[in-house]
């Protein structure tokens, strides 16, 4: 398993440093913005972090269907299920990987957002609650939208991938935005993921190599 | 012991290891009580299926003309051989029968084909009398 | 516990309506060399790949070692070395990116062989798969399927795209693997003198049935081919079961006829034929008159 999960990340190396990179930017940007906290130009730095939010979403969905994509491209499945390894553990580790890139983003993130609020903000309970509700639903956000990309990038097809996975993409992303950070999206959220990963293991498991 | 298999022929792999170890011992190229590779090395130095090699030695151990002895290989046997004439003479018989036929086809006649035969003969030194060599 | 390595039942296959195979049934012993021969498209590739459970079959059902093939786990398939046709790699990693891959996940692993193997081929490391030539990639296929020291080899043309030498190392590494206790290959060929040296069993393949299925030296005695002159035109019908074959040019017959004994030739000579030559038949010679359309297994 770990080896596959190793050749999962050397294969993508690519979106775990600007995952690294992303991450580094984020808290830049958090830092920033909680020292200007009462100036007006915390204002710039809330703006900010839309475009930087999704960048994070499309970039995570372009990674997942990359992951997909380039294994049916390269028939790299087709090479493994001839080794002792069975389909699901090759799929395992697939998720695995986008899972840990994802958190490389977000706990340090998390992290930060912690100790900052600590450092600077008023010790209000709700405060904190009010950060770990952002944080969960921008973690299962993009946890969705890796999904999806997951979901639309195992097909032979060039183009089908790119525009399926942004429109997907999009429509979840609005759908955020109107509905605030709520149980309520996060249940939503929680919902496509469990159906994209099913859908993704059947395809995946029933394609013949 | 150097054994060509020649793929266009007709006869079975075994059959052609079985001709040329006879063709040799006749040509004094393998003597009484020489070894002979084990199968496995044959098989090895030949790149054949060694269950071609193991029925070949069989069938020469069942015609008398090599021994194997357990724990130490395979040897030319001595060819005063124990099979009785009969057997032998079966065995040369169907073999001159076909020659035969073939000459019958061939349209040569029994002189010039007796003049070959006794070249083929002396060629392979077969002795006039039994307990003797010529030449 | 079975002793038949290999099992096929009653397998049908058909790819977009049309019959590729029609009611196989095999075979393979432990410790065999079975050589399968078809033509091109006659439908040994698919046999293969149904039994290591790639493809689907569409009725009947194939087993590896005692396992069904649609259900081959982790266990099993590291006891199984494969070369598939075309020789499936991942095109753009480096040949020691693809070996530490392959090694990492083993079960088993010879490292003395796979060395030996890889220097006896020279195959350069640091090379990209792509940029290897076809021969190059056969041999590092083969590599990788001997270095698991399998109990099974199952090999798709695995002399596609080789050298004279590297086929002839081919055969040497094939009888060096069949030397060790309980090991058993199955592969198909075209060159048939490989396939002569070393298979023990001979199938061949044709319109989506076995039509031969026997051992190599059997086959030989049992198909044979002869000529025979009539002294005026020859008879309508022989009367004779199992021919393969029968061409008739003036006076002449050639007949093809298997598991020839006996009984035939004293029915033969009922005709009263002037003369009636054997032709010797060299496998290619069997192998071309059996997969003629219209030949009757034999």
């Amino acid at each position: 398993m770990l080896t596959l999960i190793r050749r999962e990340i050397r294969d993508h190396i690519v979106y775990f440093i600007a995952a690294v990179v992303f991450s580094a930017i984020l808290i830049a940007l958090l830092t920033a913005a909680a020292y200007h906290f009462e100036s007006s130009e915390s204002a710039v730095f809330v703006g900010l972090s839309i475009p930087m939010l999704v960048i994070l979403v499309l970039g995570f969905s372009a990674m997942g269907v990359t992951q997909m994509y380039l294994d049916r491209n390269r028939r790299i499945s087709a090479f493994l299920s001839a080794l002792p390894v069975t389909r699901s553990r090759i799929l395992t580790a697939r998720i695995v990987a986008g899972l840990l890139a994802i958190l490389i983003v977000l706990v340090p993130l998390a992290i930060a957002a912690i100790i900052l609020g600590r450092l600077i903000a008023p010790p209000i309970p709700i405060f904190a609650g009010y950060i770990a509700d952002i944080l969960t639903t921008i973690f299962l956000m993009v946890l969705a939208c890796y999904c999806l990309g997951l979901l639309t990038g195992w097909t032979a097809n060039k183009i089908a991938p790119t525009f399926g996975a942004l429109g997907l993409n999009l429509v979840l992303v609005s759908l955020v935005f109107v509905k605030g950070f709520g149980p309520d999206i996060k249940f939503l959220l929680v919902l496509v993921i469990v159906a994209c990963l099913i859908r993704t293991w059947h395809k995946f498991m029933s394609t013949s190599l | 012991m150097q054994i060509r298999i020649d793929n266009a022929s007709g006869r079975p792999v075994y059959q052609q290891i079985i001709d040329q170890i006879k063709r040799d011992i006749a040509l004094g190229r393998l003597i009484k009580d020489e070894k002979l590779p084990t199968v496995r090395q044959l098989a090895a130095q030949l790149a054949i299926n060694p269950n071609t090699i193991a029925k070949a030695y069989r069938q020469l151990e069942g015609e008398g003309i090599i021994v194997t002895r357990p724990g130490s290989g395979a040897f030319i046997a001595n060819l005063d051989s124990n099979l009785s004439r009969a057997v032998r003479k079966r065995l040369l018989s169907d073999e001159l029968e076909r020659i035969a036929v073939e000459a019958f086809h061939m349209q040569i006649d029994r002189q010039t084909l007796l003049e070959w035969f006794n070249n083929a003969v002396e060629k392979f030194n077969v002795p006039s009398k039994k307990g003797q060599s010529d030449g | 516990m079975d002793d038949n390595v290999i099992k096929v039942e009653n397998l049908v296959k058909y790819f977009d309506g049309r019959c590729v195979l029609d009611g196989i049934n095999l075979t393979v012993p432990r410790g065999c060399i079975y050589g399968l021969l078809g033509r091109n498209g006659a439908g040994k590739t698919t046999i293969i790949r149904i039994l290591l459970g790639t493809e689907p079959a569409t009725r009947g059902r194939t087993l590896l070692l005692d396992t069904e093939s649609t259900n081959l786990s982790p266990g099993i398939r590291g006891r199984i070395g494969c070369v598939a046709e075309g020789h499936n790699l991942i095109q753009n990693y480096r040949v020691n990116r693809i070996i530490k891959l392959c090694k990492d996940l083993a079960l088993h692993w010879n490292d003395e062989s796979f060395d030996h193997l890889i220097e006896t081929f020279r195959l350069p490391m640091d090379r990209r798969v792509k940029d290897l030539s076809m021969g190059m990639r056969a041999q590092l296929n083969l590599s990788l399927a001997m270095a698991i020291d399998p109990e099974l080899l199952i090999l798709d043309d695995p002399t596609l795209g080789l050298d004279t030498v590297a086929r002839r190392q081919f055969l040497e590494l094939a009888i060096e693997v069949i030397q060790k206790q309980g090991r058993t290959i199955l592969f198909c060929s075209h060159i048939l003198s490989d396939v002569e040296r070393i298979a023990d069993r001979i199938g061949i393949l044709a319109a989506g049935k076995l039509v031969v299925d026997c051992p190599l030296e059997q086959l030989k005695e049992r198909v044979k081919k002869l000529r025979i002159i009539f002294p005026e035109s020859p008879p309508e019908n022989l009367y004779l079961t199992e021919i393969v074959n029968q061409q008739i040019h003036g006076r002449e017959m050639t007949v093809t006829v298997a598991n020839w004994n006996k009984q035939k030739q004293s029915i033969l000579e009922t005709f009263k034929p002037s003369s009636c030559t054997e032709i010797p038949m060299s496998l290619e010679d069997i192998f071309i008159e059996c997969t003629r359309p219209g030949t009757e297994p034999v």
